[in-house]
Order: structure tokens, then sequence, then C-alpha cells
């Protein structure tokens, strides 16, 4: 019998707040993180709204406790300070005492800091202090120089699917538990925003110029975000041992490609029903269990249509209270999935269901309609939490309410 | 983990020529560059023209990498696609990255950044097979290919019955000269077949497409079996030595079991030490490296599980590309591969002939 997996420490950052309690807070009183950026150097910078951590990447190498020390790209520092909230909630002081792995997820790993050097890089007269991020132009950089920092010496690994990079590191950080070959493993993302990312999605012409609306019929595309999350995941055993404080259970997950298209999700949803069906499946669940959907929601024309069907293909008439947070958060890709599976466990801990903000009118497509007021007292036992990527990558997670 | 892991197909483009033909009578290629190009083949036998045109060359050769070990194992759709990949297509991404600077982020166009995305292969081969199950990108340096495998291996022990894992990497001229500004290659230029000959600091960088249909049973075509993969991040010298010695014990293999070692040895003698440890515990065991065929990439491990499933299966050795033999071992059941990268990412492999 495999090993249950329980979620047992939580760290995040992003434009919406410094760590989790931080992003609660600004989840309930409707606190969105979009802007205009001061970070980025773009000709968009006050025509495309991105969520933006306050930070400058020095502020950011102060918080993370790394100040003066080279080589840490935007990306590790933002992944940085979200660890060692992770680290600290698990109540871990030392990760040697108990053999940890690390599961990272990146899109364009130290991106944010090569792209501003890259044309010296490449040019041989010119030399100086830029050689020093020739080695963080990779995914594996940030997850090394974490690692490193932390004291992390046992399996190490970064993914990247698109947007459901972090979603798929929780998925196998959670299968190398349940095989056996760990008892402990960190899982998650980090995402930096680029003037790379930006030009990218504006070129796919999947950008809002305004606030994202997901599932509103006039929505218009998504908003960029940066931040970074991870989670502790435990074994039964290794919680038992410990006498871990739990905070919500992994129960389900589910991986699943559409073999549609390269960037755009099909408009029946197949990808994203078959990895909630399957996520919900695995966790033993049934529909009637679920109470809140935590979508995927980009505000993109096709990705709303899409997981909307999805939704009501699984539910049919009884689709349980889902949002999009993307409004807040903007869409941080790698750091999206975990960032997401976050607020999941925060609803079913506070028993919440948030807000999704500038929504206004139904899809014509779809019957179904997101909530947009916050709602307490809301009784959460079950979330399914969304992450659908380029690729047709698609990621379902299941949290459930921890029993004792 | 429960459930064994065996190779029934498989394919390599490589700066060798593997993808097609009898490997004993292909010589081996020769530059004097530092930097070895994939042989490639024709494309136009796997994709459609139409297709072909769009796609930058390393998706070009990871879809055909894929799709050439699936038609060899007989299995057109998989039960899942994992990959590795430490770079993802660098023409794709230094591409975008100019545009971006060259029209000032105006009117871009948006295929460099589609194809820049390290997933692009892994969706590109299950919209081509119609694989709507698990997909999976690893891009961890020289961890990229082996999580890909020890991913499969878990897909395996769950119940799948087959998956396609695979490894992709290309080298641009570019980025050749991007990494030398932090000495990872050679100063002096060589040519590959006298690699070993130059032991200075730096190596010579290589580049390639390998793909593995695994599966949980075995058949009588199947090319070997992978017993065994340990990963090692950043080990010391004893933890190496120390990890070694577990591994075969839990592989229940003595080392005087071990038919040949294939190493990732690369005349950088900033890592030589590593190698040592091998020297000295497997100290009676032949030994061959594989870098000067390959050169060294971040997923070079898919190279050495190709051409040490190859070597067991055919029980021969393409003499011709291992001019440093001196005596071929009489026979080949185990099969241990030992590659580091750049001294940060250490694995050991353990093939079984069936």
């Amino acid at each position: 019998m495999a090993e249950r997996v329980y979620i047992t420490g939580m760290g995040m950052i992003t434009a919406i707040g410094d760590d989790v309690a931080g992003n609660l807070q600004s989840l309930r009183s409707k606190q969105s993180g979009l802007g205009f950026t001061s970070h980025l150097d773009t000709i968009y910078k006050e025509k495309l709204p991105v969520a933006e951590v306050k930070y400058t990447t020095l502020q950011l190498s102060e918080i993370a406790g790394v100040a003066g020390i080279d080589g840490y790209t935007r990306t590790t520092l933002l992944g940085l300070i979200a660890m060692r909230e992770a680290l600290a909630q698990a109540g871990i002081t030392d990760v040697q005492q108990e053999p940890t792995a690390f599961i990272n997820a990146s899109t364009v790993g130290g991106m944010c800091d090569t792209e501003n050097v890259y044309f010296d890089i490449v040019n041989p007269d010119k030399t100086g202090d830029f050689l020093k991020f020739i080695d963080t132009l990779d995914c594996a950089d940030c997850t090394q120089r974490i690692a490193d920092t932390i004291g992390i010496t046992e399996h190490i690994a970064t993914i990247s699917t698109a947007c459901s990079s972090s979603a798929n590191a929780l998925m196998y950080g959670a299968r190398l538990i349940k095989a056996g070959l760990t008892r402990r493993v960190i899982c998650g993302g980090t995402e930096a925003l680029t003037r790379f990312t930006l030009n990218g999605f504006n070129s796919l012409k999947n950008i809002d110029k305004h606030p994202c609306r997901p599932f509103d019929n006039q929505r218009n595309g998504l908003n960029l975000g940066e931040g970074a999350a991870y989670m502790v995941l435990e074994s039964e055993s290794l919680v038992k041992e410990n006498n871990s404080v739990v905070l919500a259970e992994l129960s389900g997950y589910a991986n699943t490609n559409e073999a549609f298209h390269p960037t755009s999700p099909s408009p029946d949803g197949d990808g994203a029903y078959a990895a909630m069906k399957d996520a919900l499946a695995m966790s033993g669940r049934t529909i009637a269990d679920v109470q809140y959907v935590n979508v995927h929601g980009t505000a993109t024309l096709t990705n709303d249509v899409s997981e909307g069907k999805a939704l009501q293909r699984l539910f049919g008439e009884t689709v349980p209270k889902f949002s999009s947070t993307k409004p807040f958060t903007g869409h941080t890709l790698a750091a999206a999935g975990a960032i997401e599976a976050i607020y999941s466990v925060l609803a079913i801990r506070h028993q919440l269901v948030f807000p999704n903000l500038n929504f206004t009118e139904r899809m014509e497509e779809l019957y179904v309609a997101p909530e947009t007021q916050l709602l307490e007292g809301y009784p959460i036992q079950h979330v399914i939490s969304n992450s659908f990527g380029f690729g047709g990558n698609n990621a379902s997670l299941v949290i459930s309410n921890y029993e004792g | 983990m429960k459930g064994k892991c065996y190779i029934q197909g498989m394919a390599a483009i490589s700066p060798q020529q593997t993808f097609e033909g009898d490997l004993s009578a292909q010589p081996i290629v020769i530059s004097s560059s530092n930097m070895l190009s994939c042989v490639e083949p024709d494309y136009r036998a796997f994709i459609p023209g139409n297709s072909l045109r769009r796609m930058s060359r390393i998706l070009k050769m990871g879809l055909t990498a894929a799709l050439k070990a699936l038609q060899d194992s007989g299995i057109e759709t998989p039960g899942a696609i994992v990959t590795g990949t430490g770079k993802g297509s660098l023409q794709d991404t230094e591409r975008f990255i100019k545009e971006i600077r060259d029209y000032n982020e105006q009117a871009l166009n948006p295929t460099p950044f589609i194809q820049s995305t390290y997933n692009a292969v892994n969706g590109l081969i299950a919209l081509q097979q119609k694989c709507t199950q698990y997909n999976n990108t690893f891009v961890h340096r020289g961890f990229s290919f082996e999580n890909a495998l020890l991913d499969s291996m878990l897909l395996l022990h769950e119940g799948k019955t087959d998956v396609l894992a695979g490894a992709f990497e290309e080298i641009t001229t570019e980025h050749f000269y991007i990494k030398s500004r932090i000495g990872q290659w050679k100063s002096e230029n060589i040519s590959n077949d006298t690699l070993y000959q130059h032991f200075s600091p730096g190596t010579i960088s290589g580049e390639g497409a390998a793909f593995f249909l695994l599966s949980s049973t075995s058949t009588n075509k199947t090319y070997a079996e992978l017993a065994g993969l340990k990963m090692l991040y950043k080990p010391s010298l004893e933890k190496l030595d120390t990890a070694l010695q577990t591994f075969l014990k839990q592989q229940g293999v003595q080392p005087e079991e071990i038919d040949l070692v294939l190493t990732g040895r690369n005349a950088d003698i900033n890592y030589e030490r590593y190698y040592h440890v091998l020297d000295t515990r497997l100290g009676n065991i032949p030994q061959l490296p594989f870098k000067h065929l390959c050169g060294e990439y971040d997923t070079a491990g898919a190279f050495a599980l190709w051409l040490g499933a190859q070597l067991l299966k055919t029980q021969q050795l393409p003499v011709q590309w291992f001019p440093m033999l001196q005596s071929p071992p009489a026979k080949l059941r185990n099969l241990l591969i030992y590659n580091n990268f750049f001294g940060e990412q250490h694995v050991f492999m353990l093939l079984k002939a069936i």
C-alpha cells in the first residue's frame, strides 16, 4: 500500500504578498497585484499590466538573506524567499536531518537577468561583471542555487512544462514518496517577469491591456505575473514519526496531454476534462465531494472556453464554486501551479472561496459562471486545482482536508 | 520500486553515424573544431514537408529520434512521453532574444518563442502520435535525461506498460562561444579521436537526440534491461565511492561481475579526479570512454545508454570507434555507466543483457 502524501509546510511570495499570510490577507481584501512594471525594461512599461513583486532585485537579496553574494538571479531570489518560509512553517531548521529531495519548476530560468546582458555575453570585445550570469541562463541554475543555499544534497530536479510546471513538480514529488524513494520532498516553482516572456505572449496576442477578466464574455487575454511557491510534502510515516503538523493532503493528481495544438487547447476541453477526472478518481472521491475548483482561468479566449466546457462535462448541472485567482497574481507560469495549490490549502483551512475579480458577463459558450464574491465560512473539504499549458501539458491536483 | 524496465526500441541522432545501418561498418566521424555536430538524417522520411519547414533544428532532431525509436519498438502510441533537455531549443531562444532587440519588441513572430519552450518537443511527439497520456519534461543539466528515466521507471512501477523516454540537446556557435568564456572547452583545437591524449582544462562540446521505448516486460527483441539508476548531486569523492559500492550492492552485483564500464571521461583535467574513484574501486574492469564520439552536453547520458544497450544486444563493439581498446571483453552481461556533468551531476546506470 503506497503511503499517503501530506503537506506540512508552505511558503510563497507574489505581487499580493511576501508570504502566505500576506497573500491570504490580499485575497480576503480583494487587493489585486496588477499594475505597471517598475523593474522590467520594456516598451510596454506603461501599456501592459503585470503583477510584479514590488521589491527590487537588490531588496530581494536582502530579504532572502544573501545580500552581497554574487550570481543570484531574481528567479532564484524569489524562490529562496518562498523556500525559507516553507521550511520555517514545516519546522525544519536543518534540512539534512531527514534526506530531503527538491523538485523545482522554471520556464526560462535566469532569463530575467541574462536578457539584460546577453549581447555583452556574446560580444568578444566586452568583458566584465556580467560574465557571472553566463551559467544562470538555464533552468537548473535557480534550483541548484536554492538547494546549495539551504543545504539540500539529495535528489534534485527541475521541470519545465510551461504553465503546468510546478503542478507537475508537486506530482513528481508525491510519486517519489509513494514509491518509497524519499520520505520528504519540497516541490514548487519560481518565475520572474522577463522581457522574453512578455514579448512571447504578446506576440501570440494573448495579453490583455487591461486587468484580465477570467471567464468573462469580454475577456481579452492574460496578464503575466511573477512569484514563487513551495510546499513541503511528507509521507504518512514520517508525519507520524515526527508528529509533523499537517496542513492538508495531496490526495490526487493527474497529468494528461491534449495532443491537439502546440499552443491552443481543444475547444471541448478534452485534456482538462481528463486531468480533472483522473485526479479525482485517484483521490478516491466523486464529483459530489468537490466544493471548490481553483481554475487555471488565464482569461485567454481559448483557455476559458476549454476549461469551462471541461467543468461542465465533468460536473454536469452541479458545477461547484470556481474562481480564477489570476486577476490577483497575474499568470506566474512555472510558479502558478504551486501558488494556486497553496491557495487551495488556504481555501480548505479557512473555509473560503476566493472571488474571481473583474467578472461581469457570463460567457456565451457556457452555462456556468465563476464566483465573484469572497465567501467566508464556506464548507470546503476537497479542492481541484488546475494548471494547463503550452504543448498540451495539463495537470490537475486534488487537495483534501486532513482529518487527522 | 517493483517492476522491471526493458529497452524495447531506441534511436539516436549523434555526431556519429548512429541513426541507421550497421554500426560495425561505420567509420568514426572526426572533427577538429572542438564542437561536434550531429550527422543529421533525412527528416522527410519522418516528418511531412509542410511541418518540416516550420520546425527548428532541435525539434526535427528530437521528433525524428522519437519516431524512429517508436518504429523500432513496433509501438505507435506509448503510454507516456518523458524527456530531458538541458537547454531546449537554443536556436529559437537566441533568435527570439535578437528579434526582441532588432524589432524593438514590436510585430514579433511568435514561432521562435513557442519553439523555445522546453516542452515543445514533447508536445509535438504527443500531437503526431496522438498520445494523450502522461507527458513531462525535465530541464536540469546532467540530471535532465536521468530524471526522465527515473520518472519512466516510476510510471512502469505504477502500472504503465510502456513509456517513451528521451533526451535532446543542440549546440550553436553562439552558445559554444558563451560557454568558452567560462572555460568549458579546451583552448587548443583537437581532433575528437585524440581527445584522451589532451588532458588539459576543458573538454569538447557535443549534442544529440536519443529516445528509448521502455517497457515492463521483455521480448525477444529487447536490447537490454535498465536494472538500476542512481543520481548524486555534487558528491565528495568519498561519497561518490560509497555510493558506487552501495549501488552495486543494491543491484546484487559484485564488482567482478561487471564486464564493461562506459565512462563519461572527457579529458577535462578539472574533473578527472571523479573518474579516479572508479579506477580505484573497479581497477580490473575494462573501461571505455564515449565522449570522443558524442562530445560533452547536458544529456550525453542518453548517448551512453544508447551505446550500452547496443553493445549488450549485439555483443559486439564497433572497434573502429574505440582506438584505445586493448582487448574486447569476451562476453557482455553487466554494463555499468558512470557520467558526470562538469563535476556537479553524477550518474550511475546498470544495464543487463537479456
